[in-house]
């Protein structure tokens, strides 16, 4: 053979396997991973993973979506924490965006979706959520769902101890805690317990913003706000007005005892609804939602807030990654696919949706007392760092069992906050 | 034959080394470096010397940490490793259902910490938990036993000691070391049982009661799992331990003063397991041949 028939046939064959491979890598799946805590129990679960299966089904060959299951919310958070600052971030995650976990922004490794969103993509989302979400006039999480946490308040149990309407001052409710541990209920759900005291620091958020009004947290822990609204949420662990189980509690022994029917008043998000419906459709049937009793000059607040946002990997080495991520949640952002696990769910979303659809009634009732706020506030865990959210808990028991007044109790917060 | 020796040696030591230096060394190098670095774990770090020790030991809470966790550390060396030595000297003498015994007190051992917290957090409960369901019963007024300064460390270390199995186990294998004719020679001489036990039995596994001592110790010192599930510290941080305070300070991104934790968790850890074996080794190093 000669020289040059030599080298024509290596090259062809060169050319050949080079072109092969490239189809192959074409033809390569893509596979996404999302440690997902939409899962098992939580009500959004079952529209999730249909929402999930459908875009497999539609993109199958090229991309697929593998949800890893985290069932416990404190663990996810603490998992996405961790392989954050270990430089490994998930194809896809949900993050709660906080003081502390503002600091992933920082991060290379996360995708930044600004310019997405100025594509036309950021119109699909409600008014002011995308700048929520913006730090640094970055976008590295996506605001999602988004919730109001009114109070919850069993008619049925108010109306037996003799009260006809949800108390809207502190004098009524103190009144109505009254008449309804004379007819043997326990006034509210409270919980020191948990990551963050979640129900109570929900309590007190509320009655901060009802004494300091919307600008409350321009100065946080300073002024008389957050001692006075300490005062009410001791009154509240005063008296037989919670459970005997409510310090060391965790959201399962607050959020059980509503469920029940042994608490008249609780507070959670929307993302609630269909865990009652399920649970306790007695419950369900009497639940009114509402805000809580105005214990300051400002009535008729109402704590919103962005819950979950969407984040991803920016996989900069992997571009068709990078944009099967985004496929994959604008997928999830769609409209229609937003209404039904709203509908299904109950949940709230950041996304522009046609609500109309929505025929759970106490889900419209979360969309009236939203409607109806006279201004919203974040909660306290959502302006705070991280070591101030898990100080609540401890504070507030050391509060309840007497051992700090509501001035140390704001004290120790603020010592922990000025660090 | 000495050069093969060597050659032996390093062809058995150098992957365990190279494997100790890298998860072990190397991590703890690290660990001690950061510790004295302002770092979130995201952005660069900043030297700021020894100010995560300074802040932490003059902190209330880390302070009654380290108490809590002698408290532990005390527990395990003296309630929970006598009560195994009680059990595994009763069991040695192989009384009828001894083996059964045996598989049940060892059976916590293989079930997961967190279903064992979960089930105690139950019986702990003060309205619904078994506990006050009992008292109530005797006409003993119920209590918030995990919600309550004064009972949530107890009650929490009480659920713990009471779990025996592991260091039973151990005792119970050494106990079968001991010669026959020790026994039988101190049966003639007119010896009780609890003589027996007491001159012979405890002097003669003694090295193996010095170890799982440091052994428990050393787990108290660095005990985290069931305070962390069943009252995360509280209530007031009556209940905080030092493993905790280090997974706070790494929920709050403060890596930094997270490592600052666990670089004094180490040599607290370090200075008590040195300690007890000093006490207790120097006075029988024979025993030691037992181990």
């Amino acid at each position: 053979m000669k020289k040059s028939n030599f080298l024509l046939l290596g090259l062809a064959l060169v050319s050949i396997i080079g072109l092969t491979s490239c189809k192959e890598e074409a033809k390569e799946e893509i596979v996404l991973k999302w440690p997902c805590i939409w899962v098992g129990e939580d009500s959004k679960a079952p529209a999730v993973a249909t929402l999930v299966e459908q875009f497999n089904a539609d993109n199958a060959g090229s991309i697929k979506v593998e949800i890893e299951a985290q069932p416990d919310y404190d663990g996810y958070e603490q998992k996405i924490r961790t392989s954050v600052a270990a430089g490994i971030v998930p194809d896809i995650f949900t993050m709660k965006l906080n003081p502390t976990t503002k600091a992933y922004y920082e991060s290379d490794l996360l995708m930044d979706f600004t310019k997405e969103l100025d594509m036309g993509w950021g119109k699909d989302f409600n008014e002011g959520t995308v700048a929520q979400a913006t730090v640094n006039g970055m976008v590295k999480s996506l605001p999602y769902e988004v919730a109001i946490t009114p109070v919850w308040y069993n008619m049925d149990l108010l109306k037996k101890a003799g009260v006809s309407t949800y108390p809207k001052t502190y004098a009524d409710f103190m009144d109505a805690a009254a008449k309804l541990k004379a007819a043997g209920t326990i006034p509210t759900s409270q919980m020191t317990g948990g990551s963050n005291a979640w129900t109570s620091m929900l309590w007190y958020s509320h009655f901060v913003a009802s004494i300091g009004g919307k600008d409350v947290y321009n100065n946080l822990f300073e002024g008389d706000a957050y001692v006075k609204a300490a005062e009410v949420l001791l009154a509240m662990y005063s008296d037989g007005n919670t459970s005997m189980d409510a310090i060391g509690g965790d959201a399962g022994v607050s959020g059980g005892h509503f469920l029940a029917g042994e608490t008249a008043m609780f507070i959670n998000g929307p993302w609630y609804i269909g865990r009652v419906r399920g649970d306790a459709p007695e419950v369900y049937a009497a639940t009114e939602v509402g805000p809580a009793p105005a214990a300051g000059s400002h009535s008729g607040a109402q704590i919103g807030f962005l819950q979950t946002n969407f984040a991803a990997a920016a996989n900069a080495e992997n571009p068709a990654k990078a944009a099967a991520a985004v496929q994959f949640v604008k997928w999830m952002t769609k409209a229609e696919n937003v209404a039904e696990i709203s509908k299904q769910a109950g949940s709230l979303f950041a996304v522009k949706y046609d609500s109309s659809t929505i025929d759970d009634p106490l889900q419209k009732k979360f969309i009236e007392a939203s409607n109806n706020a006279s201004f919203t506030v974040p909660h306290l865990a959502g302006v705070v760092p991280a070591d101030v959210v898990s100080e609540f808990g401890q504070a507030l028991g050391k509060m309840a069992l007497g051992e700090a007044t509501p001035a140390e109790f704001v004290e120790m917060l603020k010592k922990v906050n000025d660090q | 034959m000495k050069n093969k020796n060597i050659k032996m040696i390093l062809l058995f030591l150098v992957p365990v080394a190279f494997l100790y230096t890298c998860f072990f060394i190397y991590p703890l190098g690290f660990v001690l470096s950061t510790s004295m670095m302002k770092w979130n774990g995201i952005s660069a770090m900043k030297f700021v010397g020894i100010d995560n020790y300074k802040k932490l030991l003059t902190n209330e809470t880390f302070q009654l940490s380290v108490k809590n966790n002698i408290i532990w550390a005390l527990s395990g060396g003296f309630i929970q490793i006598p009560l195994a030595s009680m059990v595994a000297l009763i069991l040695a003498r192989k009384p009828k259902g001894w083996r059964m015994l045996r598989t049940i007190y060892f059976l916590p051992n293989i079930i997961s910490a967190v279903a064992i917290a979960m089930m105690w957090k139950a019986i702990y409960n003060p309205m619904y938990g078994f506990l006050n369901a009992f008292l109530n019963i005797i006409g003993v007024e119920g209590h918030n036993w995990l919600g309550e300064i004064g009972t949530a460390l107890p009650s929490i270390i009480a659920q713990q000691v009471l779990y025996i199995g592991y260091f039973m186990i151990i005792i119970l294998a050494a106990t079968t070391t001991i010669p026959k004719s020790f026994y039988e020679a101190a049966d003639i001489d007119g010896c009780s049982i609890l003589q027996q036990e007491w001159y012979i039995t405890l002097p003669m596994i003694r090295g193996i009661l010095v170890t799982t001592m440091t052994l428990a110790m050393a787990y108290g010192m660095r005990h985290f799992e069931a305070t962390f599930l069943m009252t995360n510290g509280g209530p007031a941080h009556s209940t905080s331990v030092m493993g905790l305070i280090l997974y706070h300070k790494m929920d709050a991104f403060r890596l930094g003063e997270a490592n600052a934790t666990g670089t004094i968790l180490i040599f607290l850890g370090t200075v008590v397991i040195v300690l007890i074996r000093t006490l207790l080794s120097r006075r029988d190093a024979g025993a030691d041949s037992v181990q």
